[in-house]
């Protein structure tokens, strides 16, 4: 007991002396997540169109002008020829080109159907249909108030049938602002970047150094030097946390719905299972190089891109969607996103958190077994 | 009574032979000297004897207890000093003693006695808040010695523990080491210094992963070279030496500072001879030629290169 | 002058050479990650589960409803009879959106009253629920326009539509998420392998000790600077264009411009990010620091900053002014504009400035840092 308590505050010493350590392990995590959660946002605002009015009526100019008004699009450009509609949107400085025909005018007032070519930059093609979606909606207002007109024009009703309209409701997430379920999202990629790196130095640092084989000659039981590595970390890590809690609630003003302590008590988890994955690195790296590449490419890296922060596990093949259960981070990011949009607890929770505990258990019982007082 | 007993230990890594099947006894309260070049397995048979790396065949009793399967027990008696400084750099001097002090289980009365101890065998008395990474290299080494002992161990190895230290440091070193032995406690040193050799109870030598000599300075001095050693002092050294080694009567040559150690195969040579072929025939003028006591080195040098010879 | 560099360029390649552990995940990983996880991230979902509440019971509905499911987005799992379900069927994610048909869905069609179909969609998963919203709206509005016509039909009449909506999406036709994510996928990899590969280089001379003897030549810091760099351009290179034919090979992403362009680009990318990471390695102490200073610099950001997957224009304008903290950001433009678009030069020349500008930065502070060091 007193050894690890012993080596608890040897830790936290060397830690704490590291001037420049001190400033990334709690610096960092602070910067990033309010940088990056201003930064995490789909929502398409701004709109750059080019307009091509080939027809330069009054109709034409009032359909333009709903898009002026509409808020999204914003006008940057008129062009009068073709080749400057490919140079935009070769260059990619313009999201949709707009070309509105030559007798466009003439061909409403014949009660005829004018083709509206709407070209659009298709790379990203969320942000395109996004920008498509919202010229629909103002073309098909803007062809109601044409019908409407000419049903009084002409002074017959041409009785429509009855409509349909959607009515979207989202849940958790009312106002749709892609930061409510971004910025859980990078907490949780935070915590799970500051552990790991963090953990996975720990034991190899002693190795490389010269430290551990002093360390091993001693009576030391292995399980002693393992906790006493585990604490320190494990305390760091819920500081950490703490401080990220608090900003996403209070800089970012995100309500959590659900059970606070639950939330907290299933991010020790998470941060244990981090432990877990970045001690086994460290037992397995001869130095400390091995264990930072292995550290971002096998397990930092994958965890990103596979754990559902961003990219729908939904939506990848079978085959890496059975690679993503062998991610904590995918388990917390559904826990973490339940607690604070959903507000939902344990009783739903129920098997993501076993999960969790039984991964960080599971791992550090298995990197302390294989991590031997020998040197070889 | 033995303090440590090692039978037949051997260490292979791969194809290559570290240590081969090595035989010696310690007694309880030696200061035992571990010579031998670099890479001849010095430092293999301390990892293996303190318990941290496992031999590939053969076994040894430290303290009582195998190295193979109670190694545990083994690192409770033992204290190590590696060759590299192995205590935290970024904290202080202390802090440091501290650290192993618990995990030697020492608190109270025991801890603030050893500390002291620790302290004053360091010259650190009212240095205990410097940060240990900025002390002078013999005092770190002094330190790190402290450190090392500061559970009163029965068994003690020491690997290098001079090495780039002052010869100030250096004596009032093993002024510590001979305390520690007089005090009972074993000490298992390796070196490089030969004139620290001198102050050995017991010494072997190990080439290639073998022991090739074992006994006390005098045993070594007397029983390894049978030949007389000639030590001349003449102008021209390598000339000399070149000249001299084409002699049948000639063992070995080795050059000492302005002065050329010859061991002769011949009894029956003596100064004159030398006078003879080295101003007469040759025309080198010479100072001096007598016959010497062997020192270590000469030892050394003479029983490496026999053995290397051997296994050409 | 450039005796000195060649021969520290010299001694850092034999020394990277011998550590084939290194290079084995230098040049392995990458490709390895860039097939994993280009097929595992895109946005477009495909079989969304959701929920039915058909309170009508009618042909209407069950038309309807064989319209979503015929597409391949949508899949039918349950059908429930009472909104007490509704909550949770969403809370435990069983299915991401309920379809909800009024009670008098029918009559009201025939009386053409307007009609509400309520979607209720988890918003937990941001993306996903825009892109489903998407999805409903056009689906309703296309179903909607399609009883008006079957109606009109009947009655003998045409519906009148005034203007006839044409988009085309150019360089991505099919609208696929993963042809646009895939340059910021290379742009992370490559800046990440860069990045971390360097930034040991010089700290690791410091903790062996090694640099005193290089502080002690006549060497100058920056010829020491760009020594030691140049080995990780050569290899940065070559992992930048494995990656790239992995990426036509796999993904089909075709140079659609010119090669040169983009290898001009590639290193003027990997210059600034070797000089940020040599930078990182002067003002580090230790591999730990090192480390954790690589990871801030350029894990998040290049992931969150860089244009990758958030669209710069949306974020909040200091936000946007620090993007420029990461290198990945012009790559990606460039990337897109070459591979994506074909587009020539003067689309992207800024960004070679900026690169460049970068790179030169981070070089001159490198050197500094290295001076300050020398002299303590």
């Amino acid at each position: 007991m007193k050894t690890i308590f012993q080596f608890i505050i040897k830790e936290l010493l060397q830690v704490k002396r590291d001037r420049k350590m001190l400033a990334v392990i709690f610096m960092a995590p602070i910067l990033q997540l309010i940088f990056l959660g201003y930064a995490a946002n789909m929502d398409v605002n701004i709109i750059h169109t080019t307009i091509y009015d080939q027809d330069q009526t009054v109709t034409s100019r009032d359909f333009i002008k709903q898009f002026e008004q509409s808020g999204y699009f914003k006008l940057d450009y008129y062009v009068d020829n073709y080749d400057e509609v490919t140079e935009l949107l070769n260059q990619g400085k313009t999201l949709v080109a707009i070309i509105i025909p030559k007798d466009f005018e003439k061909k409403i007032n014949k009660r005829e159907t004018a083709p509206l070519q709407t070209l659009f930059e298709g790379s990203d093609g969320n942000k395109a249909s996004i920008a498509l979606g919202y010229i629909q909606g103002i073309t098909t207002r803007f062809s109601q108030g044409i019908v409407t007109d000419t049903r009084d024009k002409i002074g017959m009703k041409i009785s429509l049938s009855g409509s349909l309209t959607p009515e979207v409701r989202v849940w958790y997430n009312p106002e749709m602002k892609t930061r409510n379920y971004m910025v859980p999202g990078i907490l949780g990629l935070i915590l799970m970047i500051s552990t790991i790196s963090l953990m996975s130095m720990a034991v190899v640092r002693e190795r490389e150094i010269g430290t551990l084989e002093q360390l091993i000659v001693t009576p030391i039981k292995n399980y002693q030097l393992i906790l006493g590595k585990l604490i320190p970390f494990t305390l760091i890590g819920f500081v950490v946390l703490v401080i990220v809690m608090i900003i996403m609630t209070q800089w970012f003003g995100i309500v959590v719905r659900g059970n606070k302590l639950f939330l907290l008590f299933t991010a020790l988890l998470f941060v244990l299972s981090n432990l877990g994955i970045g001690l086994f690195i460290s037992t397995v790296s001869k130095t400390q190089q091995q264990a930072m590449m292995a550290s971002v490419f096998a397990v930092m890296m994958p965890m990103i891109y596979l754990s559902g922060f961003a990219f729908p596990i939904e939506n990848m093949p079978e085959v890496v969607q059975y690679i993503t259960y062998v991610i904590p981070l995918r388990y917390f990011i559904v826990i973490l996103r339940g607690i604070v949009l959903k507000g939902i607890g344990f009783s739903a929770l129920w098997l993501e958190t076993l999960i969790l505990f039984g991964m960080g258990i599971g791992l550090l019982i298995f990197s302390s077994l294989r991590f031997s007082k020998k040197i070889e | 009574m033995n303090a440590i007993e090692v039978n037949n230990l051997t260490k292979k890594f791969g194809n290559f032979t570290a240590v081969d099947s090595i035989n010696f006894n310690v007694k309880q309260g030696e200061i035992f000297g571990f010579l031998g070049a670099n890479g001849a397995g010095k430092s293999t048979t301390i990892r293996m004897l303190i318990g941290i790396l496992e031999p590939s065949s053969g076994d040894a009793l430290v303290g009582g207890f195998s190295i193979k399967n109670q190694s545990d027990l083994v690192k409770k008696n033992i204290g190590y000093m590696s060759q590299k400084f192995s205590l935290y750099n970024d904290l202080t001097v202390v802090e440091n003693i501290r650290f192993f002090a618990g995990i030697y289980g020492l608190d109270g009365k025991k801890y603030e006695e050893r500390k002291k101890w620790v302290l004053k065998v360091a010259n650190l008395e009212n240095m205990e808040n410097v940060i240990t990474g900025s002390l002078p290299g013999g005092i770190k080494q002094r330190l790190a010695l402290g450190t090392a002992v500061i559970h009163e161990p029965k068994i003690v190895f020491l690997d290098e523990p001079t090495s780039g230290v002052d010869p100030i440091s250096r004596r009032n070193f093993w002024d510590l080491i001979n305390e520690l032995s007089e005090g009972g406690t074993t000490v298992l040193v390796t070196t490089h210094y030969l004139d620290e050799a001198e102050y050995c109870n017991d010494i072997i030598l190990i080439n290639a992963g073998k022991l090739i000599a074992q006994g006390d300075s005098k045993e070594l001095k007397t029983n390894y070279i049978k030949n007389p050693i000639l030590e001349i002092e003449s102008e021209r050294v390598v000339d000399s030496m070149e000249i001299l080694e084409k002699e049948k009567w000639v063992g070995e040559t080795s050059i000492f500072g302005n002065y050329i150690h010859v061991i002769l195969n011949d009894s029956s040579i003596n100064e004159q001879h030398i006078y003879q072929l080295l101003q007469e025939k040759n025309g080198i003028k010479v100072n001096r030629a007598e016959k010497i006591t062997p020192t270590l080195e000469d030892v050394f040098i003479h029983l490496i290169e026999k053995d290397s010879k051997k296994n050409v | 002058m450039f005796n000195r560099i060649y021969a520290i360029a010299k001694k850092e390649s034999r020394q990277l050479k011998r550590d084939t552990r290194m290079l084995f995940i230098v040049f392995f990983f990458p490709v390895v990650l860039l097939a994993i996880f280009g097929y595992a991230i895109n946005f477009d979902v495909h079989h969304i589960k959701i929920g039915v509440y058909d309170q009508d019971r009618s042909e209407y509905s069950r038309e309807f409803l064989n319209g979503l499911t015929s597409s391949e987005y949508f899949d039918i799992v349950t059908y429930i009879d009472n909104d007490g379900e509704i909550k949770n069927l969403l809370d435990e994610k069983t299915v991401q959106a309920i379809v909800v048909f009024p009670k008098d869905m029918s009559r009201k069609l025939l009386s053409k009253q307007e009609v509400k179909i309520q979607f209720l969609v988890d918003g937990v998963d941001g993306t996903s629920a825009s892109v489903i919203q998407n999805y409903v709206n056009a689906a309703t509005y296309s179903y909607s326009i399609k009883l008006t016509k079957e109606y009109l039909a009947v009655t003998g009449k045409n519906l009148y539509m005034p203007i006839d909506l044409q988009p085309r999406f150019w360089f991505n036709p099919d609208l696929q998420s993963t042809r646009f994510l895939i340059p910021g996928l290379m742009g992370m990899i490559l800046i990440i392998t860069a990045v971390i590969s360097i930034s040991l280089s010089i700290v690791r001379e410091k903790e062996r000790g090694t640099i005193e003897q290089i502080n002690v030549s006549p060497l100058s810091s920056i010829e020491f600077i760009v020594g030691k760099t140049i080995p990780y351009i050569v290899i940065s290179l070559i992992n930048a264009s494995i990656v790239l034919l992995a990426g036509y090979i796999l993904f089909g992403i075709v140079i659609k411009g010119n090669i040169f362009l983009l290898l001009l680009g590639t290193f003027a990318f990997l210059f600034a990010a070797l000089s940020l990471g040599v930078f990182i390695s002067t003002i580090s102490d230790s591999q730990q620091v090192a480390f954790q200073a690589a990871n801030v610099t350029s894990l998040l950001p290049s992931l969150i900053l860089s244009g990758f997957i958030f669209p710069i224009e949306s974020m909040p304008v200091a936000i946007q002014i620090l993007t420029n903290i990461t290198p990945a950001k012009f790559y990606i433009v460039i990337l897109r504009s070459i591979l994506l678009r074909g587009a020539g030069i003067s689309a992207f020349w800024d960004q070679l400035i900026y690169l460049g500008i970068f790179g030169g930065v981070f070089i001159v502070l490198a050197t500094l840092a290295d001076k300050k060091s020398k002299n303590k």
